[in-house]
Formats: structure tokens, C-alpha cells, sequence
């Protein structure tokens, strides 16, 4: 997934994104939330992670003009106000979530892949394809009874087509995904990940459509 | 005897008494100056009867003594009621004439012209005729009593009517006077404990004005003041919990990044002093604010959804161990919803730490304000259980916990006027732990 991670102390954030981006997801940081207005304008974001008090001003305005907007962009607020009645206002807001710092990062990972599998439309995590059993919230897929290991990118990447069946994803929309803004991507990085993918759990597990892009494998 | 305790009955009483003893005093100032009076005009009346009667009884005389006859009778119309009656003696005190109803008795001898007091009797008497011929008219004192006192009661008789009638009126005018002060007082008693708005004290008497500006200026410092402290307390664990969480994070990056195994464990023993520091901290916050007030919130809120929200949040870290029973309807209370919550979740952690065999721990809501926490376990001693809500305070137990919760759950049952009972063996089981939190009667609207 791509994250919009909004947080203003550098010694969390920083773990934050570390940890987000080894899971596979592409993360994107900003310490403000004018930045995170401009990124908001400048790419897709399968994913927010909010802060709620930064330097200029309040997360949850932010959150109720973002919903006005129209952006349903799932947000999970990242707070230090513990009180039920914040976390109320937090998910009247608009919020999906709601984490209170300190949080574990095992946890932080756990919740970010519920509102993902609520947004693909299946809250369960156990998807069956054909030969192959997916867990998106153990992140293993199991290849005729034997656990197949991916990387981080290559599950994010496969994890994209999972909740999104049937639908084509193109180069660009997987690159975002995948490579944060100012990361270096190489050009053919992606079909180089769809071709390892293809290696491990089957050639037809990544269908090619040609032109567009690529989708789940019809294993039917 | 005791008087009554309200300013109105005071009043009331004193401003009646007063006026009764007023109007008495009136009276009784009248009644005697009218007995003056009255009795300068009846002996006005017995001195001219006197005067009147003395010539004709003269000239009567020496007419008899001229015919020589014996009438010694004045001949009289007919019966009738006197109020006086009269003698005319001569020198030696021979009557020679009296009036028909004239009691010989009554009549002092003659001692000189003017008034005489009998045991009885007011007597007039003059002499005419040198002295050889006296009378003397004599009125009955009853009478005159009989009259001052138809006075007295005509003066008395509008009291009887008064004294109601003036109780009546400046209970009625008190009470009229009053109407501003039980309306503040009504607005002091209308709002609930959290309510800390100003009262409103128009129309109030004038010497009250500064007692509602002081109550005003009260209410307004203590909210003030509490929401300093709340705030305080809100960015103090904004502030504290920040660097926490970087730490944790950061450590939890270096276990997972570490090259080697004796630097992973080195890295989840400092995770592991971080989780406990900020437990503790989280608990030394609830704590402070348990003890701090601003327990009650400014408008009734409904418990049910946040119990439902605090389960659902505490359910997904530990399995799906919680089970809640909650009333159809919902559970309006006026304790803060912050407050409850930490309450609540404090229960419901404590119960889920010390659950022996890791069963479902009950959590159940009545419709009249009761919270009750049920987890299983062996029966926790009665002296244990005394001890249980003191901070630090354990249980006979493994389970690490901070030590704090029951103490905050204490804090907060005794800030909102709740109470706080800790049962074991639980209601209706033979082992098990029972925390049972009951809302004070005015919490519940």
C-alpha cells in the first residue's frame, strides 16, 4: 500500500516509516499538515496515518475537510490523547481507526491490514486461490500445504492484486504503491517483482494484460 | 422553644408578634385614656343631676313643711332602671326624700360637698340651705365598668380578626419578597454536579447581589481552575507519551533489524522497560485526574456506546474474551464520559489479568447505572479484598499490573458519589471476582 504517514516527532516517525516500509509499503512522511495536503493533491494514497497535533494546527479538521472533500481515503489517527471522548470525536470525524501512542508496531501493522481488507470489500483475512492460501493478516500464502516466502515488496505487490480481484492494476498505479516519492525506481522493477511472483506461487498467479496493466491470475 | 429555621417563617412570626403587640398596646393605651374621659363625663352627669335635683328637693321641702303633710315619697311615673339614685337629708341625716329605688345603704353620711368613693358606689354630694339640707346621688361603679368594658372589647375585637388576617398578609408579602432567592436557590439545585455555568441572579434583593456574585466568582475559578488541570493533564500525556512511543518504536525497529541475538535480547529488555514505563505513566495520568475532579460531565451521555467502543477496543488485543451485556436501552448518567471509560477499562484490564483459566470475563451494564466486572479465579481473602483499592495495593497473584488500577477505580467511585464494592467469590458462583461500580442516585437522569 501506499501510506501518507503524518507525524511530527522525527524519532517516531522515522520508526514508522521503517517499519511500514519493510512490511512492503511505500510510505511517504510529512511532519505538517499543509504537506500533507499537497501530497494528498499529488498522488493516490491507498492508506493516512494521522497525527493529531502538529506544528500547524489540529488533525481532526483536517480529517472533517478531507471527508467534506469527498476523499474517502482510509485514516488511522496516530494520537497521544488517550480519552474515550477524543476518540469519539476522532471516528465522527471520518476516522477508520484510532491507535494510541505508544503503540506497538506489530499492532500498527495489524490495523493497517483490517482497514485494508475492510476497504477491498472482505474482512477476512483468509482468501482462497485456487492452489494458493492467502492470510493477509499472518501475510503468508501456502502453496499446496507448504508456506511459500515472499519479500516485502513482493507480498505488497501480490497483496495489491488479492484485494483487488479481478481488477487491472497498471505499472504506474503498482509503482506508486510501491515506491514512496524521491525513492529511485527502476524501470523495469515491477515486472521484475510480477516475474518472481510468477516464480513462486505459479505462472499464473499474475495475469499480463497487455497495454494496461496486470491482474490476479483467473485460476478458476 | 425553637423558632422556625427558614427567614420566612422568622419573619413571618416575628413581623405578626409585632404587629399584634402593637396593636395591643394601642388599645390598651386607648382603653385607659377612654376610661378618663368616661369618667369625667359621668361625674360631670352626677354633679349636674345633683345640682338639678338639690332646688326642687329644697323647694319641695318647705312646701310640705307649709301643708304640714307626711309625704315623704316623690311620686314616680313608673318603674324604671335607674343608674342613679339619690337622697336629700336634713342636718341630723334624716331622710327626707330619695329617689324609689334608692338603697339607703349605699350612702356614706353626708362628710361635705363633692365626690366620694364606696366599696361600690361613685357619690356626689351638695348641701343647700346652709347645710341643713343634703343630697347626695350615687351611681353604681359596675356600671361604668360595664361600660369600659364594652369599650375594651370593641377595641379588642378587631385582633382576634388581625392576628390571621396580618399572619396571613406578611406571610404572603415575605414569601412575594423572597420568590428571587428560591429561584437562585432552584438554580443552584437544577444543576448537576459537572454543570459549573454561572447562575443567573437577576431580581435578587440587593443585599443578596454580592453572596451570587461570590458564588459566581466561585463556580467560575473552579472551572477554570479544573480546566487548567484537565488541560494540564492532557498535554503532560501528550508530552510523555510522544517520546515513549518513539523509543518504543525505535527499539521495536532494532529488534528487528539487530544483527545478532544478544543485541536482539539486550533491545527486548529495553522494550520491555518501556512497555512498563509507560503503563505506569499511562496509570500515574488516569490517577491524578481520578483524584483531580471534573469526574462529572455537563450533560447527561449515554454509557452504553463507549462501554461498547472500550470492549471492541480492549477485545482486539486479547482475543475475543469480553462479553457484554448491555440494556436495550441506553444508560443516561451525568459522570464524565473521560472518566467512565478509565473506570470501565481499568475493571475490565484488572479482570483480564488476573482471570485464572483466561475464560470469558463479563461485563454487564444495568439500566440503573451498575457496572459489574466477573472473571474467574480462586476466592481473594475478605482482608485481601480491603486491601485491594489502596495504590500498589496487590492481589495474591502472579500477574504483573502497575498496582494502580483499583486505586483509580476507588478515586473515581468516590469523586463521581458512586460506590465502589469488590466481591468475592462473585454473585451467584462459588469462586471467581466480582467488581461492581454503582452510580450515585444523582448521577443517573
Amino acid at each position: 500500500m501506499r501510506i501518507l504517514l503524518v507525524e511530527d516527532d522525527t524519532i517516531l516517525g522515522a520508526a514508522v516509516r521503517d517499519h511500514i516500509t519493510a512490511e512492503g509499503h511505500s510510505a511517504d512522511w510529512v511532519g505538517r499538515l499543509d504537506r500533507a495536503g499537497e501530497h494528498l493533491d499529488a498522488a493516490p494514497y491507498d492508506l493516512i496515518l494521522l497525527d493529531l497535533m502538529l506544528p500547524d494546527g489540529r488533525g481532526i479538521p483536517f480529517l472533517r475537510a478531507l471527508r467534506r472533500r469527498g476523499d474517502v481515503t482510509p485514516v488511522i489517527i496516530l494520537t497521544a490523547l488517550d480519552q474515550i471522548s477524543d476518540r469519539i470525536e476522532g471516528l465522527n470525524a471520518g476516522a477508520d481507526d484510532y491507535l494510541t501512542k505508544p503503540f506497538d508496531l506489530a499492532e500498527l501493522s495489524a490495523r493497517l491490514a483490517a482497514v485494508a481488507r475492510r476497504y477491498s470489500g472482505n474482512p477476512n483475512p483468509l482468501v482462497g486461490l485456487g492452489e494458493l492460501q492467502v492470510d493477509l493478516a499472518a501475510r503468508t500464502v501456502i502453496r499446496d500445504g507448504r508456506r511459500v516466502d515472499l519479500t516485502a515488496r513482493e507480498w505488497a505487490l501480490f497483496e495489491a492484486f488479492v484485494q483487488r480481484p479481478g481488477q487491472v492494476i497498471s505499472k504506474t498505479q503498482l509503482e506508486d504503491r510501491l515506491y514512496a516519492f524521491g525513492s529511485e525506481v527502476e524501470s523495469n522493477a515491477i515486472e521484475v517483482h510480477v516475474s518472481r511472483l510468477r516464480k513462486k506461487l505459479g505462472a499464473g498467479a499474475v495475469e499480463t494484460v497487455r497495454g494496461v496493466g496486470y491482474r490476479l491470475g483467473d485460476r478458476r | 422553644m425553637r423558632g422556625p429555621a427558614s427567614l420566612q417563617g422568622r419573619l413571618s412570626l416575628w413581623l405578626t408578634l409585632g404587629a399584634v403587640l402593637l396593636w395591643a398596646v394601642a388599645a390598651a393605651w386607648t382603653a385607659v385614656h377612654l376610661r378618663h374621659e368616661m369618667d369625667e363625663v359621668f361625674d360631670s352627669a352626677l354633679e349636674e343631676a345633683a345640682q338639678r335635683l338639690l332646688p326642687l328637693a329644697v323647694r319641695d321641702i318647705i312646701a310640705r313643711e307649709k301643708d304640714d303633710s307626711p309625704d315623704q315619697g316623690v311620686a314616680t311615673l313608673r318603674e324604671h332602671d335607674e343608674y342613679f339614685t339619690y337622697v336629700v337629708r336634713d342636718a341630723e341625716g334624716q331622710v327626707l326624700l330619695r329617689s324609689h329605688r334608692a338603697d339607703l345603704g349605699v350612702f356614706p353620711p353626708f362628710s361635705g360637698m363633692g365626690f366620694a368613693d364606696t366599696a361600690t358606689h361613685r357619690v356626689y354630694s351638695d348641701a343647700a340651705l346652709r347645710g341643713t339640707i343634703t343630697i347626695s346621688v350615687a351611681e353604681p361603679l359596675a356600671h361604668r365598668w360595664d361600660v369600659a368594658r364594652e369599650a375594651l372589647i370593641g377595641l379588642a375585637l378587631p385582633l382576634t380578626l388581625i392576628v390571621p388576617a396580618s399572619l396571613f398578609g406578611v406571610w404572603a408579602a415575605v414569601r412575594a419578597a423572597m420568590a428571587p432567592i428560591r429561584r437562585f436557590r432552584a438554580g443552584i439545585e437544577a444543576r448537576g454536579g459537572g454543570d459549573l455555568s454561572p447562575i443567573p441572579a437577576e431580581g435578587l434583593p440587593s443585599e443578596l447581589q454580592p453572596n451570587a456574585r461570590a458564588v459566581n466568582l466561585l463556580l467560575d475559578r473552579l472551572r477554570r481552575a479544573l480546566e487548567a488541570e484537565r488541560s494540564f493533564t492532557a498535554n503532560s500525556a501528550h508530552e510523555l507519551r510522544t517520546p515513549v512511543a518513539g523509543a518504543l518504536a525505535q527499539v521495536q525497529r532494532l529488534i528487528v533489524e539487530a544483527p545478532d541475538e544478544d543485541t536482539r535480547s539486550r533491545a527486548r529488555q529495553v522494550e520491555a522497560a518501556l512497555q512498563r514505563l509507560a503503563r505506569l505513566s499511562e496509570k500515574l495520568m488516569q490517577l491524578a485526574r481520578a483524584e483531580g475532579g471534573r469526574l462529572q460531565a455537563e450533560a447527561p451521555v449515554d454509557l452504553a456506546p463507549i462501554l461498547r467502543m472500550l470492549v471492541a477496543d480492549m477485545g482486539r488485543g486479547d482475543g475475543h474474551r469480553i462479553e457484554l451485556t448491555l440494556p436495550d436501552a441506553g444508560v443516561r448518567a451525568s459522570i464524565d464520559p473521560d472518566a467512565f471509560a478509565i473506570l470501565a477499562r481499568n475493571l475490565i484490564e484488572n479482570a483480564l489479568h488476573h482471570d485464572a483459566q483466561d475464560a470469558p470475563v463479563q461485563v454487564s451494564l444495568s439500566p440503573k447505572g451498575v457496572l459489574r466486572v466477573v472473571n474467574t479465579g480462586p476466592v481473594v481473602p475478605a482482608d485481601v479484598l480491603g486491601r485491594l483499592a489502596r495504590p500498589f495495593e496487590r492481589g495474591p497473584t502472579d500477574a504483573h499490573g502497575s498496582g494502580l488500577g483499583l486505586a483509580i477505580v476507588a478515586a473515581i467511585a468516590a469523586g463521581t458519589g458512586g460506590r465502589l464494592d469488590l466481591i468475592s467469590p462473585a454473585t451467584g458462583r462459588a469462586d471467581g471476582f466480582e467488581a461492581r461500580f454503582s452510580m450515585s442516585r444523582a448521577e443517573m437522569r
